[in-house]
């Protein structure tokens, strides 16, 4: 009688989370969400697998549903305290996220922005650095621009930084803090 | 509606043997719409006392810990909330307990039902709760006989 989506699901929080190791281990590799219906989307689906009661989480452009935020049982915090941080690829973020510590660089904030489509679009980035051969080219569609200069900037303390994973409503992506961003 | 507050109707519910409480779950319309408010777990809770001579915590053992916690909304749109938090290792039972508090507390259709066997699980209870008291009380040793039957010390 009680419907709990598949997203919710042990064994397939396990497979979304298998997918985020292999899409941190490959930056800029694109990797289909499993799980998904029509009552639950991609960034919840990921959510799922990352966050618990332990974590701080914000949603700072509002893109979850109250109810669903209840789901996914994370402490609720302002941007700038927040272990995982959910955004929109077309708002820039105006606040500064956890960069870590040198000694614990670890401690540092997870971004996850949504975006209109992984697969083409009109910013065309270059990336290399660890995991990626040689060079990977990508087509975002509904990320600004100016959202890679803040990312730089949060990044260029190596091993202090921030990292992105960008998800649209089937895929997602990483850019770990290691990658090299160029856009074309 | 009843003498009990809300917290004690899974302690009645539970007192009835489970068949009870799953046959009125089955009972409840199948369209209706019963939704997590937050995601039913099984765990286990630990125990945490304080012993008597330096008054220091201490964890007495674990015990199994079910909880759920769901919206429930009918045929005709209304809709209630209930939540239980059971020691048992079932998801499935916190699932009915939780369904019957929405039910109860929200007047959905067949509230009478589980108001009666709420009546039926708090008697039960007090059943068991003046078995053992029985029980205890055969265990009770009255020391004040051996000042009547006196002594050297006396």
């Amino acid at each position: 009688m009680l419907e709990v989506a598949p997203i919710w699901q042990p064994h397939i929080q396990q497979q979304n989370y298998r997918l985020l190791l292999e899409a941190m281990s490959r930056p800029g590799s694109l990797h289909s969400i499993t799980g998904l219906n029509t009552s639950s989307n991609s960034l919840l689906a990921v959510l799922a697998a990352l966050l618990d009661s332990s974590v701080r989480f914000c949603d700072s452009n509002g893109l979850l549903e109250a109810s669903d935020i209840a789901l996914l049982q994370a402490m609720q915090t302002v941007p700038e305290e927040a272990d995982y941080l959910l955004c929109s690829g077309i708002d820039v973020p105006d606040f500064q996220p956890r960069l870590g510590s040198l000694v614990s660089p670890e401690q540092s904030a997870t971004l996850l922005v949504h975006v209109s489509a992984l697969e083409a679009g009109d910013l065309q980035l270059g990336l290399t650095g660890p995991g990626i051969k040689e060079k990977q080219v990508c087509n975002i569609q509904g990320l600004d621009s100016d959202w890679l200069v803040k990312r730089e900037s949060w990044v260029c303390g190596f091993p202090l930084g921030v990292d992105l994973i960008l998800l649209d409503q089937q895929q997602l992506m990483a850019l770990p803090r290691t990658t090299r961003v160029e856009v074309h | 509606m009843n003498e009990m507050t809300r917290e004690e109707w899974v302690s009645a519910l539970t007192s009835l043997p489970e068949e009870r409480l799953t046959e009125l779950v089955k009972g409840f319309p199948a369209d209706w719409k019963v939704q997590p408010i937050t995601l039913p777990q099984v765990g286990l809770g630990m125990m945490k006392m304080k012993e008597s001579a330096f008054n220091e915590s201490f964890y007495l053992g674990e015990f199994p810990l079910a909880s759920c916690a769901v919206t429930v909304t009918t045929e005709s749109g209304v809709s209630a909330e209930g939540g239980a938090l059971v020691v048992d290792d079932r998801m499935e039972r916190a699932e009915q307990l939780a369904l019957c508090d929405a039910v109860l507390a929200g007047r959905l259709p067949g509230w009478q039902k589980v108001e009666a066997l709420l009546h039926e699980g708090s008697a039960r209870r007090e059943q068991i709760s003046l078995e053992r008291k029985a029980m205890l009380a055969r265990t009770k040793v009255d020391f004040s006989l051996l000042e009547d039957v006196g002594g050297e010390d006396a």
